[in-house]
């Protein structure tokens, strides 16, 4: 068995996992459901590479991610950060002080309110769930959701061991926030936090016989960037030969607020380091998190509020979940087909794949298309692998690359009636539509499983009305309210692609054109910015031949070695 | 949990309400924080909104916890937080003192007097009673035997101020022990090297030294061991897990043959790693009834670890990195990166290896070894809140004997020196000071105040009172510090009360530095506005 040991590092990046471990455990459930369809019951996917299983002190025996999340405290909301299951031994009263004779004070928080859907989980595990006691109908659950998420706990439904959740506390950033490359420096090497977090994760891979690799999502859009670098400098070192996949994600609210010059310079300059400070660290960086994900073409049939990080990062979640598939198919190799899923692929098979072979590039685009649309028929005059947008911010539309390499993953295609597509069927059509084309990647992967992507209780109503109850693409929308949610939608087909191409070229390039312009330049004017960051000049030059080598490595002729841009 | 602190959004107006402010929030923060201080502290129980629990005695938690907003509050905080990472105690006194010397400041400044003026003062007066510290402080020889006595009377002041007496007294064994286990001549002491460890466990509260190391994990095939006597133990960092090398993706294209090949050959060579360590414990172990432990760094997977099992070898794998050192020093040996060079030199030794399981929590316990300079505090707590207020106290303590050996001196504690260092700064440097800097000396004499009054005040005692009667024996010439259960002055060398000398010091230090930079407040900013003027 190869595990896979996940870390989430800050808010945006616990927003993608809370939705990712929700599609896990509806997987888990819908297997031992007696009337889930027969996709579900036969998936061929090995839930032992992301959950473990374990016990609790009372003997309870327990199924949890092998996690390691990061966020700042107070981001865990109504979750105690020792998770549900493992509590304290009930025959003790946790307010009892056994180490103290002297005077006590209490100070208690306003308890934060448990939603509904919390509330409803939670009596459906203490007594059996019987229909007529369920008094919280699932419109309500739905709604409650709708309208006030706030934290990544407030829609999770899945529990977690007590060394998961690691909150970070005692920064005092203050009114300033923790929104910056600099702020977060020493959060890692200075005091316990680095060795803690070392040691949350040393728990999850001691167990762990056979890891196949890390996955490892970053809400790089502030402080926590740096905590990331901090910890995945140390996991290099502690576990070299496992290969981190990172996805560096970005939510909605980064690209809001206005800002002001100098605000934007720091942004600027952010963007560029953090980029460069994550990307030796990893075997491969997939950034993510579009400025408008509502507006982009990855929305043609959702209905997406951009303000809404619940809503975001459920798309980015089903992506993820689509990319990892191939990590869980039992398959004595990627050639091996069963009925039940094709293209089993390990970590470092699909990191080898799309950084091995030719150019060295190891920065990905992450490319969807949700739902798929039907393998064959009416809506193929496009076909099906220009119907994946990308996920990935800033990069080039319309390219031709030659060298390109890609990766797809299809979970429960159907064909345009909305009759399930078989694995051959699903091979067959992906593989003709690349050989007829004008132009294709140098190389191509299909994973594919018949299993499609279920859509759990508390996932967003994002889809259109044309989206269907099996997420068929429908001809005529469905009458009534515009976006429908999981009590309408119960699955969907999906696909995902990582691919390896010269489109991403504008990604690096604008960071790398920003690094020079506001560090690196004489009198840059964000270069007192970046020491006090704690970088000295060396090492922004340093970030900037590592930035300036990427370009190079997808455009041999590519003017960046010059100094100016 | 939000205790927040005054309004984060306010903005400076004038010279005055600046300084108003600061003064307000230094006060403030010191309001939440000296109910902590000393041995009738107040402990606090904080709950936050999930119901998570934090028990905490000390100012430095306290502040972590208190997600503080307020700019100035940010900036103390610091500075307390800071005199913990550096000298490893003393942060109420740090909070309190700084808000007294704020408060006091602000007496004078209502009085129209310019901060610039209390600023030097504070100066001189502090750079005085440095020098005093020096005179004050008692002086210990450490040399090759230390005096075991100081350091446990320094380790108990300090526990004693965070766990009741019975536990604190057990506990201050164990840390003296400790930290002369660790320690080697001619090097400074590494507190790392002694691991500090915790149990869940249903009623008990309670701490043990062992004398070796503890381990959070267990051997990882059921038919390994759990117990074995008279063990060689073999420290290393040696992958002992196949991993597939980084090959071209044409390579899974390849036949199915061609990949298993490369498995094979992959395979083999993990087998013959093992099998170095299997001849080595077959040299050492055979004809006795010697046993052989692996603990390693890296993964062990299971084909190897069934070739192990077979050969009656426990093994550990993926253990911390720190551990390896740790063990080196409890057992003897050497940690090894390449099983190439394997030789019996490299073993340790340990009397007993066995495995504790508590649900599916196991620790490994590697005893009985000879002479060790690491070993492992084990704390047993009901929960998590108690088991990590044990550890910061635990934390404090070693830091507590550590500073001792290496500062060679004490300090008398009760408030004596505070007592001590006021008359002082009175009566001896303030005539030397030339006009209304005299002043700002004053302001400082008192604020050290604060920390017997504090004492006081948390004892139930009237403040009045206590500094009349410590200050009457002190003008006897005496060198007296409170006791907290009746008020009356007494004498800290007699009761073993003594505080780390480098706390003081570095308290003595930080303390007018910050409270100077938040009185100066209005000049910083002046200076600011002048640089934008267009002249
Ligand atoms: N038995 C005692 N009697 C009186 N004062 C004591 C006693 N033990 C410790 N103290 C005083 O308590 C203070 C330390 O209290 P503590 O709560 O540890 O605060 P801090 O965080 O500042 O170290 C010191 O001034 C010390 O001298
Ligand atoms: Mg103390």
């Amino acid at each position: 068995m190869r595990e896979i040991v996940t870390i989430q590092v800050g808010d945006f990046a616990n927003f993608i996992g809370s939705h990712f471990w929700n599609f896990q455990d509806e997987l888990l459930g819908l297997a031992e459901e007696p009337h889930a369809d027969q996709a579900y019951k036969n998936q061929s996917l090995d839930t032992d590479v992301l959950f473990r299983a374990g016990e609790t002190q009372q003997g309870t025996l327990t199924y949890t991610p092998r996690l390691v999340s990061i966020g700042l405290q107070g981001s865990l909301g109504s979750l105690s950060s020792h998770g549900s299951i493992y509590n304290d031994v009930p025959s003790y009263d946790p307010s009892h002080v056994a180490t103290w004779e002297g005077n006590v004070t209490k100070q208690v928080a306003q308890p934060h309110k448990k939603n509904l859907f919390l509330q409803s989980l939670y009596k459906e595990e203490l007594h059996q769930p019987t229909p007529s006691t369920n008094e919280i109908k699932d419109e309500d659950l739905v709604k409650c959701l709708e309208n006030d998420v706030q934290y990544w706990t407030d829609f999770s439904k899945v529990h977690y061991h007590p060394q998961s959740l690691y909150e970070v506390s005692g920064l005092f950033t203050g009114i300033q926030g923790f929104d910056n490359y600099g702020i977060g420096k020493d959060v890692f090497s200075k005091g316990p936090c680095g060795e803690e977090m070392n040691e949350r994760l040393r728990f999850f891979v001691e167990e762990c016989d056979h890891i196949q690799g890390i996955q490892f999502v970053v809400d790089d859009s502030g402080g926590f960037s740096s905590v990331a670098a901090d910890f995945l400098e140390n996991i290099a070192d502690e576990y070299t030969n496992t290969p981190v996949m990172l996805y560096s994600a970005r939510g909605p609210g980064t690209y809001m607020n206005p800002l002001s010059q100098k605000g934007s310079i720091s942004r600027a300059l952010h963007d560029a380091v953090s980029f460069s400070r994550l990307s030796p660290l990893c075997k491969l960086i997939v950034p993510i998190g579009l400025p408008s994900l509502s507006t982009s073409k990855v929305s043609s049939f959702l209905c997406i509020k951009d303000a809404k990080p619940f809503h975001c990062s459920a798309v980015y979640a089903a992506a993820l979940h689509s990319i990892t598939t191939p990590f869980r198919m039992g398959l004595p190799g990627p050639t091996v087909d069963s009925e039940y899923v094709t293209g089993s692929m390990d970590v470092s098979g699909i990191v080898s794949m799309l950084t091995g072979q030719g150019r060295q590039n190891m920065v990905t685009m992450l490319d969807v298309a949700i739902p798929a649309p039907p393998l064959t028929g009416v809506r193929s005059q496009l076909n099906f692998p220009e119907s994946l947008y990308s996920l990935t911010p800033e990069i080039a539309v319309d390219v031709e690359d030659l060298e390109a390499i890609e990766f797809m993953t299809i979970l429960g295609a159907l064909h345009s009636g909305g009759k399930q597509a078989s694995i051959l069927e699903v091979k067959d059509s992906i593989v003709s539509t690349y050989e007829n084309a004008v132009t294709r990647p140098r190389f191509c992967h299909l994973s594919a499983s018949l299993c499609p992507l279920p859509v759990p209780l508390p996932f967003p109503s994002i889809f259109g009305n044309h989206v269907g109850q099996r997420g068929e693409l429908l001809q005529n929308p469905i009458p009534g309210s515009k976006s429908r949610g999981s009590l309408d939608v119960h699955s969907i087909p999906i696909a995902a692609r990582l691919r390896s191409s010269s489109a991403v070229l504008p990604f690096i390039e604008k960071r790398l054109g920003h690094l020079r312009k506001f560090g690196i330049e004489r009198g840059a004017a964000g270069a007192q910015l970046l020491r006090s960051w704690g970088f000295e000049n060396d090492e922004v030059g340093d970030m900037g031949e590592t930035l300036s080598k990427m370009v190079m490595s997808l455009d041999p002729y590519s003017q960046v070695s010059s100094d100016s841009d | 949990m939000s205790l927040r602190l005054l309004n984060p959004n306010a903005e400076v107006l004038n010279t005055n309400a600046a300084v108003g402010m600061n003064i307000n929030a230094a006060t403030g923060l010191q309001d939440v924080l000296k109910s902590n201080l000393g041995p009738k502290g107040t402990i606090k129980m904080l709950v936050g909104g999930s119901g998570d629990i934090k028990l905490t005695k000390d100012g430095n938690t306290l502040l972590k916890e208190m997600q503080i907003q307020n700019p100035t509050a940010i900036m103390i905080a610091r500075t307390a937080v800071a005199q913990d990472d550096i000298s490893g105690d003393g942060t109420t006194s740090t909070v309190i003192f700084i808000g007294e010397l704020m408060k006091q400041s602000g007496r004078y400044i209502d009085e129209g007097m310019h901060p610039r003026i209390l600023v030097d003062g504070f100066d001189i007066a502090k750079r005085a009673t440095l020098q005093f510290l020096e005179k004050f402080k008692t002086p210990v020889v450490m040399g090759d035997n230390p005096d075991k006595e100081i350091l446990k009377m320094v380790a108990r002041t300090t526990l004693r101020t965070k766990l009741y007496e019975a536990m604190a007294d057990q506990l201050t064994d164990i840390i003296v022990n400790a930290v002369l286990c660790i320690r080697k001549p001619e090097e400074p002491i590494d507190l790392f090297m002694v691991e500090i460890m915790h149990m869940r466990h249903k009623f008990d509260v309670d701490t043990r030294l062992v004398e070796g190391l503890v381990l959070d994990h267990g051997s990882r095939h059921p038919d390994m061991k759990r117990r074995v006597e008279n063990c060689h133990i073999l420290t290393c960092n040696v992958s002992l897990e196949y991993e597939k090398s980084e090959v071209n993706a044409g390579f899974f294209y390849s036949n199915a043959e061609q990949r298993e090949a490369m498995v094979i050959a992959e395979r083999r060579q993990v087998d013959e790693r093992v099998q170095k360590i299997i001849e080595l414990k077959r040299k050492v172990c055979s004809g006795n009834d010697n046993n052989f432990v692996v603990i390693n760094q890296k993964g062990i997977d299971p084909p190897s670890l069934d070739l192990l099992a077979r050969e009656g070898i426990v093994a550990l794998r993926r253990a911390k990195r720190r551990n390896m050192e740790r063990l080196v020093l409890a057992c003897g040996g050497e940690a090894v990166n390449s099983v190439d060079d394997l030789s019996p030199d490299c073993l340790g030794w340990a009397g007993l290896v066995y495995e504790h399981v508590l649900g599916e929590e196991k620790y490994t316990f590697v005893e009985n070894v000879k002479n060790p300079h690491s070993c492992t505090i084990l704390i047993k707590g009901p929960n998590d809140h108690t088991i990590a207020q044990i550890k910061d106290a635990v934390r404090d303590g070693l830091r507590a004997v550590k500073n001792t050996i290496e500062d060679e001196a004490v300090v008398m504690g009760a408030g004596a020196f505070e007592v001590a260092a006021r008359h002082y700064l009175l009566n001896e440097v303030k005539k030397t000071v030339q006009g209304r800097a005299q002043l700002g000396v004053e302001a400082f004499a008192n604020a050290l105040l604060v920390v017997p009054k504090t004492l006081a005040e948390n004892s139930g005692l009237d403040t009045q009172d206590v500094i009349i009667a410590l200050t009457g024996e002190h003008d006897k010439g005496n060198v007296v510090g409170l006791n907290l259960h009746t008020g009356e002055p007494l004498d800290p060398e007699m009761e073993g009360i003594f505080d780390n000398y480098s706390v003081k010091r570095q308290l003595i230090n930080s303390g007018p530095v910050i409270a100077s930079q938040l009185l100066l407040v209005d000049e910083v900013i002046r200076a600011g506005r002048n640089m934008r003027k267009p002249t």
